[in-house]
């Protein structure tokens, strides 16, 4: 029975060690271990044997049971590494990959939803109106004497009805406040119109966002505080801002607001004119007279607004010479800005 | 914690307020975890005397009770007015006072009638504890006191109806753990001054019993006060004590047991009593018991109360006598020297403890005691003296007391008392609402604040906070207060300013606006989402002008006769001359441009508004439309081009619908300038939500595109965003469970006639088992020679589950051949 046993593990040793794949360890392991193996057989003849010297068989057979078992494990770990060493195979890296067919957006929708994130995270809301407004909300409620020229048809387009199309977004400061009460803190993107030939530097429609805070304790440390903020966001932290007096109807003090030159950083270039700075927009504190018109009590609130030229922002960040390509939808000039956002 | 309002009403009068009681208390900063109302149990309830009690023959329990039930109206009461009742309560006795409930009477679970057990008549019944509802004890049936008038309704003597708050008193409030505490702090917010309890005769004989106190720990015990009762009878407690103890979730014991129980809800401090005979001397040469604060010798035995042995450590704080701890201190007794019925002299303990020890011990050995409770949130040993003498009063009311010694009092060093300063600015400056500095005296000091007077001229009493921040106006100056012991959770200004804003209300704070909600964020989020989509797409986006060319308008179709134009009075051109209605006419222009630029693959789009007039004025919806010809994918050898068709405009256009959790149906539909049988039209609810389609060849043309030259489909896709964001904008996701069964997917593969839809085979395919059909998928289409004129094949996937189980491989085979027959029969499909 002993040499029996030797032969059989001999045996299985070999043809445990020609194994090459998961499925002949699989019929190995059920010819010598399985129901029908001899070894099995040989357990079951434990119990013809004397009482003493079953335990020493009983061991004997699960020796070598076990030393079979080892050597099928060993043998089905050394397959399994030789497969994954058989996978690695050699690839040309420099071959293209997929491509993903991304379109993009336009250079003034990428500036305005810059703007928007930037503000949004400030704490402002976004708010939107007509284009088509009433003289009332473009330019009366604004503060604009009746005999102001930008009420002339040739810097106004009107429409149909006694409307026209708004010159300004602050059209939409007029309905917030004629709606909501203080605090107010929104912005306003969007469309505007003006009656300009199209050359390098005007547009007859063109984008803005303004900007309106309204509320107790506002003042003009607050709006150099929110410029200095978007700029830096816009343009990088090395921007600085800063505003000069200048002249709105609607706004008092009023000012004209500058960033560094993006271009040669404030050292003065063609850009910028040799000033090192760049006019950005308009900006001030709300005029009492606006909120007298809008019934809001001017000695408890006050408020600062700004306004903002879309395609002056996406030319300056841009390098955009002509601001006529920005109307002419171009796919070579659209395909530019797939990299953004 | 567990109050009864009946109970709460002693201390503080609430009329006027019971209904609104649970909401002062959680706006007080008491959080109402549950609120009982225990019924009043009317007229037919009563107390009754048992006459006689006897068995019933042949039960093993039941009682035959003759009850006397005095001028209460009965119509079938005897002469002397009795009835009989049968009972089974083992604790039924001849001669006692119990709780009667006369026939028609509705109890909590029950509703008495006149009954006939085992033949014999009864009249109601005797009742527990739980049957009245105010305990879950049904032990036995309720024995009155003795001396309890025959015929009294059980109304009064349990002060029902009544109400029972469940309360969860934050762990900083230590103060709160008593009935007073919780009266204190609504009297502040009511304003309305508590009731004090009368203050009873103190006076007894002195008591010739001596005992020795020894404070070995004055850290761990900054107070013992110990006081010797002589000649104590221990008997049952009134009934209106019982009843108090009961209705807090406590069960009555003895009288002297009962006391300390009831002092302890009263006032929040725990009080013990050792039986005075079982506590042994230090010192055999006194002849007197001691009583020693000390720490537990290491590995020193316990027996407590609860019959339970535990091994104490050095850590644990110990009440002992000359020899063995009597009490684990604050936490619970020791089962030896508890009072029992045997009991004549006693030693009751007034103390306080360090609220560490008392955790620490609590937690090692896994004892909680509403003792331990109470100390563990840190008690000041200021009260011990005037708690013990509340108990005092009671026991030598109560317990029938002969002698009683003086109060033996350890108070080492006295508890530190903190003054602190408030600022009326720095409330408005918190809490954002202005307080008037005489409303903010008034509401401390009825929380127990000792308003100090003449502060500011007291130097060195406290930091002065008037020259922290000067005050703007007299009004504004520091008021300065002494701190009442029961609040250790009041150490700095901002707990007291925590306080007035408590007692003021959370509700009267202004709410200061910050946003005013103008924006519409919906629908600037569907905005985004949908160029987000186009975009992913493949579409570059186009800005163009807002006024267009009239002409170009009208020859698309959009006629000014359906729609009318909004006309510019001074327009730079006639081709500029009106608003536009429409994104197609300039996408056209965009697409001709590029076109013309040698770009073959041309995927523009635009979100815009379009300017609509109407009987109204007009509005201006935003639109996004695209329009898109070419390529699809870029070359590359993974991938063969494809160009942009049917499938490629329908998958981008129902895609982004289902993006934003819509699915409607496609309708065939007619739009001038797009191609018959190609335009198809999305609606939701009778809302147009857009369309897409081909565009017509003769509109290519007119726009200055050699359409057979180009040999690509243009196709065009429509939104209307601002029709996307109110059919959005109440939409969200309901989770469904995940199938818990796996899902089979079968293949079935036939040759369809022209004549028939794929919508129509997945329709009766779904129709067929919608509860199993999870999905139909195509997966091949094609024609060929094979395949005779007028055929195509299908191949489609069937994906199919259970929610419930496991689908078996025949119930799957049924259902795939009723899928075949139904197929045959109403399509005429051949299975390939
Ligand atoms: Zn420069």
């Amino acid at each position: 029975m002993q040499e029996q046993l030797e032969l059989m593990l001999r045996e299985a040793e070999q043809e445990i060690s020609g194994c090459s794949n998961p499925n002949d360890i699989l019929n190995t392991k059920a010819k010598y271990l399985g129901k029908k193996s001899v070894l099995n057989s040989l357990y079951g003849k434990m119990k013809d044997l004397d009482a003493q010297e079953r335990p020493a068989f009983g061991n004997q057979l699960n020796q070598v049971r076990s030393q079979i078992e080892n050597l099928l494990n060993l043998r089905a770990v050394a397959i399994k590494e030789a497969s994954w060493k058989s996978e690695i195979k050699a690839i040309d890296a420099t071959m293209p990959g997929l491509p993903f067919g991304r379109g993009g957006y336009h250079p003034l929708s990428i500036i305005r939803r810059e703007i928007d994130e930037v503000f949004l995270s400030m704490g402002f809301e976004i708010a939107e109106a007509n284009d088509i407004e009433d003289e009332f909300h473009n330019f009366d409620a604004l503060n604009t004497p009746q005999d102001h020229p930008s009420r002339n048809l040739a810097d106004t387009f009107y429409v149909e009805g006694g409307f026209l199309l708004r010159t300004q977004t602050s059209t939409v400061q007029i309905r917030v406040m004629e709606n909501y009460k203080p605090p107010i803190r929104i912005i306003s993107p969007g469309r505007c119109y003006r009656n300009d030939k199209p050359d390098p530097s005007h547009s007859p429609v063109f984008h803005q966002v303004e900007a309106l805070v309204v509320d107790k304790g506002v003042s003009m440390s607050d709006l150099q505080d929110t410029l200095q903020n978007f700029a830096a966001t816009m343009f990088g932290h090395k921007v600085k801002s800063r505003i000069r007096p200048h002249f709105f109807p609607f706004t008092e003090p009023s000012a004209e607001m500058d960033i560094s030159c993006v271009v040669c950083e404030g050292k003065g270039c063609r850009v910028c004119k040799q000033s090192g700075w760049l006019e950005m927009g308009g900006a001030g504190m709300v005029d009492p007279a606006v909120f007298d018109i809008l019934g809001i009590d001017s000695e408890l609130y006050t408020g600062f607004a700004f306004g903002l030229g879309i395609e002056r922002i996406a030319m300056l960040k841009y390098n955009i010479p002509d601001m006529r390509i920005l109307f002419e939808n171009d796919l070579r000039m659209l395909r530019q800005f797939k990299g953004e956002m | 914690m567990r109050i009864a309002l009946s109970w709460l009403k002693r201390y503080l009068p609430l009329a006027g307020h019971e209904a609104k009681l649970a909401d002062l208390l959680t706006f007080a900063g008491i959080e109402v975890e549950g609120i009982e109302k225990l019924q009043a149990l009317g007229a037919t309830v009563i107390a009754a005397r048992v006459i006689s009690a006897e068995p019933v023959p042949k039960t093993d329990h039941l009682k035959l009770c003759l009850v006397d039930i005095g001028d209460t109206e009965y119509p079938e009461k005897d002469a002397d007015n009795r009835i009989q009742v049968i009972c089974g309560a083992p604790n039924c006795e001849a001669g006692m006072m119990a709780v009667l409930a006369l026939p028609g009477t509705a109890l909590k679970d029950i509703t008495i009638a006149k009954a006939k057990i085992r033949g014999i008549h009864s009249h109601g019944m005797l009742c527990s504890e739980r049957e009245l509802g105010l305990s879950e004890n049904h032990a036995g049936i309720i024995h009155l006191p003795p001396d309890t008038p025959v015929g009294v309704l059980a109304d009064r003597l349990f002060a029902l109806p009544d109400t029972i708050f469940e309360l969860e008193i934050t762990p900083n409030r230590s103060d709160l753990l008593g009935y007073k505490g919780i009266a204190r702090d609504l009297s502040a917010r009511l304003n309305v001054p508590t009731i004090e309890p009368e203050v009873q005769d103190l006076s007894a004989p002195l008591s010739t019993l001596q005992l020795g106190l020894f404070n070995e720990e004055p850290t761990l015990c900054p107070r013992y006060t110990a006081r010797v009762f002589e000649g104590v009878k221990i008997q049952d407690s009134p009934l209106w004590m019982k009843t108090a103890l009961i209705k807090s979730g406590l069960r009555p014991i003895n009288n002297i047991v009962d006391i300390t129980n009831f002092v302890m809800l009263e006032c929040g401090h725990p009080l013990h009593a050792f039986d005075y005979d079982a506590l042994a001397s230090r010192d055999g040469a006194t002849g007197h018991p001691d009583i020693v604060v000390r720490r537990a010798a290491d590995k020193e035995a316990f027996l407590a109360l609860d019959g339970k042995n535990h091994e104490l450590c050095i850590q644990d704080l110990v009440i002992a006598d000359g020899k063995h701890p009597s009490a684990l201190a604050g936490v619970m007794g020791s089962k030896d020297s508890g009072i029992n019925p045997e009991t004549k002299n006693i030693v009751l303990e007034s103390a306080a403890f360090h609220p560490g020890t008392i955790r620490k011990t609590s937690y090692d050995h896994k004892i909680s005691s509403d003792s331990s409770y109470r100390f563990e949130r840190h008690l000041s040993p200021r009260y011990a003296r005037e708690i013990s003498e509340r108990a005092t009063a009671l026991i030598l009311d109560l317990g029938g007391v002969k002698a009683m010694g003086n109060l033996l009092d350890s108070y080492p060093s006295e508890d530190q008392e903190i003054i602190l300063g408030v600022r009326p600015s720095r409330f408005k400056l918190l809490i954002g609402m202005e307080i008037d500095p005489a409303q903010m005296k008034d509401i401390l000091q009825k929380l127990g604040f000792a308003y100090i007077q003449d502060a500011a001229h007291q130097p060195g009493l406290v930091a002065d906070l008037n020259q922290l921040a000067p005050a703007v106006t007299a009004e504004q100056v520091a008021q300065y207060y002494r701190v009442p012991g029961y609040r250790k959770d009041v150490t700095r200004e901002a707990d007291i300013l925590e306080e007035l804003a408590r007692l003021i209300g959370y509700d009267k704070v202004p709410q200061r606006t910050v946003l005013q909600q103008v924006m519409d964020r919906h629908a600037y989020r569907i905005q985004k989402k949908a160029a987000e989509w186009i975009v992913a797409w493949g579409a570059y986006e186009t800005l163009n002008y807002s006024f267009t060319d009239p002409a170009q308008m009208q020859s698309l179709g959009l006629k000014e006769e359906d729609q009318p134009y909004i006309h510019l009075i001074n327009p730079q051109s006639s081709n500029q001359s009106v608003m536009r209605v429409s994104l197609v006419p300039q996408l056209l222009t965009n697409l001709a441009y590029n076109i013309n630029h040698a770009e073959r693959d041309v995927k523009l789009f635009e979100l815009g508004k379009v300017y609509l007039k109407n009987a109204k004025g007009h509005t201006e919806p935003k639109h996004m439309g695209a329009i898109c010809t070419g390529a699809i994918n870029e070359e590359h050898y993974k991938n063969k081009l494809q160009a942009v068709d049917f499938a490629w405009a329908k998958g981008c256009f129902e895609g982004l619908l289902q993006h934003l959790g819509l699915s409607p149906q496609a309708q065939a539909c007619s739009i001038p300038y797009l191609a018959e049988g190609e335009a198809f039209a999305y609606e939701l609810d009778g809302k147009h939500l857009g369309c897409f389609g081909r565009i017509q060849s003769p509109v290519l043309e007119a726009w200055g595109i050699d359409a057979t030259n180009l040999k690509q489909e243009v196709w065009l896709l429509l939104w209307d965003i601002d029709a996307l964001a109110s059919a959005t904008r109440s939409l969200s996701v309901t989770f469904v469970n995940i199938p818990k069964h796996p899902a089979v997917v079968r293949d079935l593969s036939f040759l369809l006639s022209d004549a028939y839809t794929y919508g129509q085979v997945r329709q009766q395919i779904v129709g067929l088992e919608p509860a199993l059909v999870r999905d139909v998928q195509v997966f091949d289409e094609y024609r060929s020679k094979q395949i005779p004129e007028g055929f195509r094949s299908l191949s489609l996937h069937i994906v199919l589950q259970d929610q419930e189980k496991t689908l078996t491989d025949e119930r799957v085979d049924a259902l795939m051949t009723s899928v075949q027959k139904t197929l045959s029969e109403k399509y005429n499909i051949t299975m390939r």
